[in-house]
């Protein structure tokens, strides 16, 4: 679907740089309203955390996530927005991008699905305290973020053919590797927090 | 790999329009009720039913023709023709999913205006039920669910009746771009917006919910499966929200014509900017509270429930740390439009634009730091109580900054009357009134006594109804011959303000006596001693809404049957979108516009005209 950007006046040039500017300027600004979502998870982990209501926050014999499982998932979703970032800055888009994005891609939904076999997998009760609440809240808003950003990127790889969008278009390409980069910061924070702080 | 010949190659023959979106939505919401109950808790089937209303809500975004893109990208299939303003010409652009910011501003305009009657038929409901002081009229539990669902559909319609019509149509013409920013999204901020009012309205199958618009809990927790309409009603339109002000804020950033500095922006931008700054940044903690409520009613967790770690006051904050600034939403381009229709009626440049626009700028940021005020009643720690008691009180700063601006171009003004000027005229008496109670309100004493009364109720329809629906109207009469190309009624329109103003206030002040004399609001039966009040009161009411079907009669006489084409500029305004010819071509500038002057340059000697628009009709002087 295309839409024409500006008028017949406007050359193709500017039309592309004035698309990248748009596109920056719109991940720029998810980026800030995404980050209000995380905060409003974050308040509530402080919140219930402090408040500690009936001495359940994180009740007795709680058994933890394991902190080792959600050091791969952290791992693997790093490397994924690391990869990508690389690859979308690589100079020419050439073989560089068509390795690295791929990979980037094989990365993301290995994180995916192996936080999703986490989330079913706990280890606890839902209904075990303010906890187990957060942690399935807070973990799986973040879990279905990183599922459709991973989805995006997906079409971007496909799109990554000679006559593809991501060519004709490198700027937004480029502009959503601070997505998954984004995502990638907010999963290191959450892992501090709910397998330390917590 | 996809390519462009294989996008043009594939072409799947699926009609994308509502009807294809609601035919899929039906069958999705089954299934998603279904895969619900297979994996539910014991949870009377919230699970099923919130699945059920999301399936259905993407189905039907989807049969509308929102998957086409994706779809391309993935696979290189094309669903349907592309949605282009050139190729989509006719009656037929304003029933299917447009990218064009024109359609879509109309397609808002009348979802809109189409919601605002059945909250008003709501609101008729409960105030024919207070004619009866003991519940005899409507028993207390449908009263309740008449309160629930007349709020949450208001909340609805004031979240988008100004940016979602106006803003859409209006922006890119003010600022002298083509499109916005993201047209898409555009598109979606409006087709999410009939699911979550369907969705609202499903709620009085399920016996409706009695929280209000609030949605307190444990009470939202304990409440029936119409909670579950309030929960997936709510997270659309914060997500339409949420979009929409990203769209707006880069189309605004981005897509200015050269020239189109950031003070030469018209006022009524600003307004726009600035709401949806809060849009973008408050919607989203509203999610988070959402999802809370609707994991706490499906998969059993306890973010509220204080016997298992939660708390209620989680959800007090979340909650109001949208709401507050929700508020603003409504009124802050209610604002805009105020502040850009008056110096084109007074003939004078707009007295201190730049304080203008800090004043809006102020209530936007006073507006994050202000929601506890909400609690006083509630249990906040009293040490907080002078903050927040005095960070509500300083909001009332730049608002009056805002009024001042206004008074300050009507000064020595020899003001036009017409039809808009005297909604805006209206705005300003009932605005001054909701702004006056509310610094009585942020005052906690006060604010413990009268929280719970009609007094709160009065003054905050004296903000929403007699502030932002004032200016809604002001803005229709006055933009409405550009989007239309047929002049409104201003016989008919004179006498649509009057009987609006007199009736509106003679239902809402003597409101303000029955709070003060306790009368408590979101109850059915109330002090006998207050019926001839309440009688008033009623009656009024229906006057009040025999004025809007006075309006909406108008505006079908005007379009339909006398059909007076209205002229290119018959306000003689200077603002760029006065410059453009009615109808607005489809891609608005036949060439980039270069912006050479202010829009408020009224009387200023040697003023250039506002824009070089390539001859494409007269540009507006100075005079």
């Amino acid at each position: 679907m295309a839409v024409r950007t500006r008028g017949r006046d406007v050359s193709p040039g500017v039309e592309a740089l004035l698309d990248a500017r748009v596109v920056s300027v719109g991940v720029w600004l998810f980026l800030a309203a995404d980050l209000f979502f995380f905060a409003g998870w974050w308040f509530a982990f402080f919140y219930l955390r402090a408040l500690n209501n009936n001495q359940a926050w994180m009740i007795q014999g709680l058994v933890r996530p394991n902190r080792g499982f959600g050091t791969v998932v952290l791992i693997l979703a790093v490397l994924t927005a690391l990869a990508y970032f690389a690859a979308s800055r690589t100079p020419g888009r050439g073989s560089v991008f068509r390795l690295l994005a791929p990979v980037s891609l094989v990365l993301g939904i290995a994180a995916v699905l192996y936080q999703g076999y986490g989330m079913w997998h706990l280890g606890f009760g839902l209904t075990d305290g303010a906890y187990p609440s957060v942690f399935s809240g807070l973990t799986g808003s973040w879990l279905v973020q990183l599922a459709g950003a991973v989805a995006w990127l997906a079409t971007v790889v496909l799109q990554a053919g000679a006559r593809g969008d991501t060519l004709a278009r490198p700027h937004s390409a480029t502009s959503f590797g601070w997505i998954l980069l984004f995502l990638a910061a907010v999963g290191i924070i959450n892992y501090f927090l709910l397998y330390f702080v917590a | 790999m996809v390519t462009a010949e294989h996008v043009s190659e594939r072409r799947l023959s699926i009609p994308n329009n509502p009807i294809t979106g609601v035919l899929l939505a039906i069958p999705a919401y089954f299934a998603g009720l279904w895969l619900g109950t297979l994996f539910g808790l014991n949870d009377d089937a919230n699970t099923g039913i919130i699945l059920g209303y999301t399936f259905a809500t993407v189905a039907f975004l989807i049969g509308v023709g929102f998957l086409n893109y994706p779809l391309e990208r993935l696979f290189g299939w094309r669903v349907s023709p592309i949605s282009d303003p050139e190729e989509n010409r006719g009656i037929g652009r304003f029933f299917r999913l447009s990218l064009d910011h024109k359609v879509i501003g109309m397609q808002y305009l009348v979802t809109i205006l189409i919601m605002l009657l059945f909250g008003g038929i709501g609101a008729m409901l409960i105030r024919s039920s207070l004619l009866s002081p003991d519940s005899s009229i409507t028993p207390p539990g449908q009263y309740i669910m008449l309160i629930g669902l007349h709020s949450v559909m208001m909340i609805f319609i004031t979240s988008a009746v100004i940016v979602g019509p106006f803003g859409n149509y209006l922006v890119p013409l003010m600022i002298g771009a083509r499109r916005m920013a993201f047209p898409r999204l555009e598109a979606l901020s409006f087709w999410l917006v009939p699911p979550a009012a369907v969705i609202l309205a499903a709620a009085a199958f399920w016996g409706g919910f009695p929280t209000g618009w609030t949605g307190y809990p444990p009470l939202s927790e304990q409440a029936g499966q119409g909670m579950d309409s309030y929960i997936v009603g709510f997270a659309l339109i914060g997500l339409a929200l949420i979009v929409s002000g990203i769209n707006m804020l880069a189309t605004i950033i981005t897509l200015r014509a050269p020239g189109m500095t950031w003070t030469r922006l018209p006022i009524f931008v600003w307004g726009i900017f600035t709401t949806s700054i809060l849009g973008m940044l408050a919607a989203p903690v509203l999610a988070v509270a959402l999802v809370q409520l609707a994991m706490d009613r499906t998969v059993q967790t306890s973010f509220f429930l204080s016997a298992n770690g939660g708390s209620n006051y989680l959800w007090q904050n979340l909650f109001w740390f949208f709401g507050h600034p929700e508020v603003y939403i409504f009124i802050l381009p209610a604002f805009g439009i105020i502040m850009e229709i008056v110096p084109h009626f007074a003939r004078k440049p707009l007295w201190g634009y730049r304080t203008g626009v800090v004043g809006l700028f102020g209530v936007a940021l006073l507006s994050w730091f202000v929601w506890q005020h909400h609690l006083f009643v509630s249990g906040i720690a009293p040490v907080l109580r002078p903050f927040y008691m005095l960070s509500t009180e300083l909001i009332s700063i730049p608002t009056g900054i805002i009024f001042l601006v206004t008074l300050g171009t009507l000064w020595r003004a020899r003001v036009w009357f017409t039809v808009p000027m005297l909604f805006c005229m209206g705005f300003l008496f009932n605005f001054l009134i909701g702004g006056i109670s509310g610094v009585y309100l942020s005052d906690v004493p006060t604010d413990v006594t009268l929280h719970g009364s009609y007094f709160s109720m009065a003054h905050f329809h004296y903000t929403i109804m007699g502030g932002e629906i004032f200016a809604l109207m002001a803005a229709c009469y006055y933009w409405l011959p550009k989007m239309t190309g047929k002049m409104l009624s201003a016989t008919i329109g004179r006498v649509h303000f009057w009987w609006m103003f007199i009736a509106f206030n003679s239902t809402f002040f003597p409101l303000f006596i029955a709070g003060i004399l306790n009368m408590p609001r979101r109850v059915s039966s109330y002090d006998p001693a207050l019926q001839g009040l309440n009688t008033w009161v009623t009656i009024s009411a229906y006057f009040l809404f025999g004025s809007m079907i006075l309006f909406a009669g108008n505006v079908i006489y005007s379009l339909f049957f006398s059909a007076r084409p209205a002229l290119a500029n018959p306000w003689h305004a200077r603002s760029l979108e006065w410059q453009l010819p009615t109808p607005v071509p489809a891609y608005n500038f036949e060439r980039v516009p270069m912006i050479v002057g202010g829009p408020y340059d009224y009387g200023v000697p040697n003023a250039r005209p506002v824009a070089d628009l390539g001859g494409l009709v007269g540009v507006t002087g100075g005079g």
